[in-house]
């Protein structure tokens, strides 16, 4: 049985999905487009940020893949909501994820996003991301390593080439669904106003 | 020195917790002047920490100011006491400018007010209505419960150290089942030699 880098260099030659008949060939081609190149935001939430220099880097080169860094969330394609998420973390995440522009995808990663992991009690950190941000994939392990970040995209790219990821149409349908859950714990209402107010408030940080 | 602040300040002795470090439990109303007298007559000029403690069964936080000395060689621990409902606290924000943002963390979390520091807003967390979440009375599993939703299966895990036990006795089981079929078979074995002889 292959693994490791013998399977993800066949994953890369090979065709990511074999489920492309129902789509039609302007889709397909978009879809692959897609899954070829994938812009992940430059930016870690919490503990498992460390797992992504390496990912990224030569050791594990993620760029084989498509998958590369963005510097801004208007260029990006998928937010990694690494590891445990606070309140306010959350508040700058939905923001984040608000300015990112269709199509969008969450890679959730950490068991913390998936339960709430070592912080279950915590009075300040979310259980379950799904309640507040539609998630296409979740990557468990306290922390995954690289690989399983890298099969996590792999997987993501799957689905996007099968045309199942679709995250960003679930959260505008199913938008005061989720509103209502943000602003259980945000406690006020959350609207983007895209102005520099929420810093430079007065007294400031 | 530690006579002059035992007359002068304290009920107690200076206790001498370490050759760097000394501690000293006083009344609240000298700490201020206690933290003057070190300021102008030696070197204590670093505000290190201010720390508080909640003491629910006595009824009391435990506030320790350290300061330490400008080369760095010595710390003074001085710890003094105040009540835990409505405390009132006069700020050293003036004298300190470090102690503005300890002040402020001391606020968000146990409820003190620092009386003459003028930025009390919160720092880490946002919109917090509940009971400051470091005082002891705060239930976090209760809170949690009440605020957020757990994902469905956590409830059936098992517990980690009887599981273990659990899984241990059943090796032990079926390795001594192992050695007494092993024995029986060696046993039948030599007998049908023997027989065979």
């Amino acid at each position: 049985m292959e693994e490791g880098f013998l399977l993800e260099q066949k994953t890369l030659e090979g065709d990511l999905n074999s489920e492309t008949s129902h789509q039609s060939s302007v889709d397909f081609l978009m879809n692959w487009f897609r899954k070829r190149s994938i812009f992940v935001l430059a930016y870690g939430t919490g503990c498992g940020a460390i797992e992504m220099p390496p990912t990224f880097t030569s050791r594990y080169d993620a760029e084989r893949l498509g998958i590369r860094g963005a510097a801004t969330p208007r260029q990006a394609d998928v937010i990694i909501v690494s590891g445990y998420c606070s309140y306010k973390t959350l508040r700058r995440i939905i923001r984040t994820y608000e300015q990112m522009s269709n199509p969008k995808y969450v890679l959730a990663l950490g068991s913390c996003t998936v339960n709430g992991g070592m912080y279950w009690d915590s009075y300040n950190t979310i259980k379950k991301l799904e309640d507040y941000l539609p998630v296409d994939m979740y990557v468990n392990g306290c922390m995954p390593r690289p690989e399983s970040i890298l099969e996590g995209f792999i997987e993501l790219q799957k689905e996007i080439g099968a045309g199942k990821a679709s995250s960003w149409q679930k959260y505008e349908e199913n938008h005061e669904f989720y509103r209502k859950n943000q602003e259980a714990v945000l406690g006020e209402k959350v609207e983007p106003s895209y102005e520099a107010d929420w810093y430079l408030y007065e007294g400031g940080l | 020195m530690f006579k002059t602040i035992k007359s002068n300040f304290a009920t107690a002795d200076v206790e001498v917790k370490r050759q760097d470090l000394y501690k000293v439990v006083i009344k609240y109303d000298r700490l201020s002047a206690l933290i003057d007298f070190l300021y102008n007559n030696y070197t204590y000029k670093i505000l290190n920490a201010i720390t508080c403690t909640d003491w629910i069964e006595e009824g009391h936080f435990a506030l320790t100011y350290l300061i330490t000395t400008e080369d760095r060689s010595n710390t003074f621990m001085i710890q003094t006491l105040v009540g835990r409902e409505d405390t009132k606290v006069e700020s050293f924000s003036k004298k300190f400018k470090q102690a503005q943002i300890m002040e402020r963390d001391l606020h968000e979390m146990y409820g003190i007010d620092f009386i003459g520091n003028d930025n009390l807003k919160e720092l880490s967390l946002e919109n917090w209505v509940h009971t400051p979440p470091l005082r002891r009375e705060f239930d976090t599993l209760e809170f949690v419960n009440e605020h957020l939703t757990f994902r469905e299966g956590r409830e059936d895990n098992v517990d980690v150290k009887a599981e273990t036990k659990r899984l241990r006795a059943l090796k032990k089981a079926q390795k001594e089942a192992d050695k007494k079929a092993k024995e029986a078979a060696d046993a039948s074995a030599l007998k049908e030699n023997e027989d065979g002889k």
